[in-house]
């Protein structure tokens, strides 16, 4: 994880904002792009918080 | 005419004529529903600081259901399944209202997938019948550096990943270093296998719910940031040595942990709204810190937490190890019913005498008690806790500490027994 994120949000981290800028443009639907990226992100914000916090 | 119970009454009729054991069956599972729901009411009643029909028991048993059920601490420090079966198995033979699904929480099997150099794995470490132990590195060994601060605050997340785990597992590379097998596998391996426990969790809730009408007794884990600060980045005494020599950087470093911490303590917490997010207190206990630093920097950083979960509409299991006396007065500023205080050293009549009007207080039974006193001396101090803690409602009866594999099953047993018996309002 070398990418500089520029972002201390909790439940984030790496931001589909600046994800988006390194994709063409986009003709299908962003919002499920978006959605399944966030989700799928907030896995590996709960791997570090969690063995931060219960391990 | 309410045909409902007439119907229903020749609907028994024929399955008792018809096939006898799924009546049996059928009034087993009706049995330990209706079971369930009176312990949670029970236990959630005294959580809000009310009376409920009796005084519930909810013991944060860990090791002791090993010793109980019969497993070392490696079987159930290593093996979640079999920490599951151990903690049905004291559910089911133990009138109990609630417990913590597996209280030996740390999985030492994820632990060891990940590389985590912190911990003392019993069969390895430590002996095969010893609980794990968290062995914090030497002061020059921390995890963080007393210079990194500003980078942690500026994000932390970024910094657990980069800089924190690289040094608290042995097989995950630093920024800069090679990669590696081992590194590769840390990530997956680590990744899956917390999913397979997490995962795990749910039918085991259900087994307990199902099983012997138990409730599960937290959901969602808390730890306050300068607890976290003491326990995995700077080590206790690199942070006492801070607390002198940068006291603007570490408040600063806990005011960027706070939204973490409050994330992920909201999304563990129970989306009924019932049992409390479980808040594991470390450091900020007297003698750890003294009093000035606990106003200036521990408490600012933890009661806008407290308050916010409250807000949610969760309440905040203070699980007080140690002594907190000095504190009291602190958690007196929170919100009526915003916390449940779980009393460990401190003297639990004071406490009550103390707090006991805003909040619901649990534990206070000494450990030493139920490990080398005999049976008829636990009857007599719960007898006391009862007259004078609980005469009102608003207690939860259980150990001080986490119960190991050093209590006697003889006395936990009078514990139980005797506070269904004399614990009736």
């Amino acid at each position: 994880m070398t990418e500089k994120t520029n972002q201390v949000k909790p439940g984030i981290c790496l931001s589909w904002d600046e994800v988006r800028k390194e994709l063409p443009d986009i003709n299908g639907d962003e919002e499920l792009f978006k959605r399944i990226w966030e989700d799928n992100d907030a896995l590996g914000y709960m791997y570090i918080w969690q063995l931060l916090l219960s391990f | 005419m309410d045909l409902v119970p007439f119907i229903l009454g020749l609907y028994l009729i024929y399955v008792s004529c018809r096939m006898p054991g799924r009546l049996v069956v059928f009034i087993e599972r009706f049995d330990v529903e209706k079971l369930y729901e009176q312990r949670l009411k029970r236990y959630v009643t005294a959580m809000r600081n009310e009376k409920p029909d009796m005084v519930p028991i909810r013991p944060f048993v860990a090791e002791f259901t090993a010793k109980y059920a019969g497993y070392t601490c490696q079987q159930v420090s290593h093996d979640y399944n079999m920490a599951f079966e151990a903690a049905l198995k004291c559910a089911a033979d133990f009138d109990w209202d609630a417990i913590v699904p597996n209280m030996v929480y740390v999985w030492t099997g994820l632990t060891q997938a990940i590389g985590l150099k912190y911990y003392g794995v019993p069969g390895i470490d430590v002996p095969v019948d010893t609980g794990f132990q968290y062995r914090e590195p030497p002061e020059g060994d921390a995890f963080m550096k007393e210079d990194e601060y500003d980078q942690l605050a500026a994000n932390p997340t970024e910094f657990l990943f980069n800089v924190w785990l690289p040094r608290a597992s042995k097989y995950v590379s630093a920024q800069g270093e090679a990669t590696s097998l081992r590194n590769n596998l840390s990530f997956l391996k680590g990744g899956m296998a917390m999913l397979s426990y997490f995962n795990a969790f749910g039918p085991q809730i259900e087994r307990m719910k199902n099983e012997s009408g138990t409730v599960s007794a937290i959901s969602g884990i808390f730890k306050a940031p300068f607890d976290i600060l003491a326990d995995k980045l700077r080590g206790y005494i690199g942070l006492t040595m801070d607390l002198h020599e940068r006291p603007k950087k570490v408040l600063k470093a806990c005011e960027a942990l706070m939204p973490h911490l409050l994330h992920t303590a909201l999304s563990g917490a129970d989306p009924d709204k019932n049992v409390p997010i479980g808040f594991w207190m470390h450091r900020g206990c007297t003698p750890f810190i003294n009093k000035e630093q606990f106003h200036n920097l521990q408490w600012p950083t933890l009661k806008p937490i407290i308050e916010e979960i409250w807000r949610n509409g969760h309440q905040t299991l203070f699980y007080a190890e140690g002594r907190w006396m000095d504190h009291l007065d602190s958690f007196l500023e929170l919100p009526a019913g915003s916390i449940v205080f779980h009393v460990d050293q401190d003297d639990v009549f004071e406490v009550h005498k103390k707090i006991g009007h805003k909040f619901c207080i649990s534990g206070g039974i000494p450990n030493y008690l139920l490990a080398y006193e005999t049976p008829d001396n636990v009857r007599k101090f719960c007898k006391k806790v009862i007259d004078e803690v609980a005469a009102d409602g608003g207690y939860i009866m259980d150990a001080s500490a986490i119960m190991q594999n050093e209590a006697s099953i003889e006395n936990v047993k009078a514990m139980t027994e005797f506070t269904r018996d004399y614990g009736v309002y």
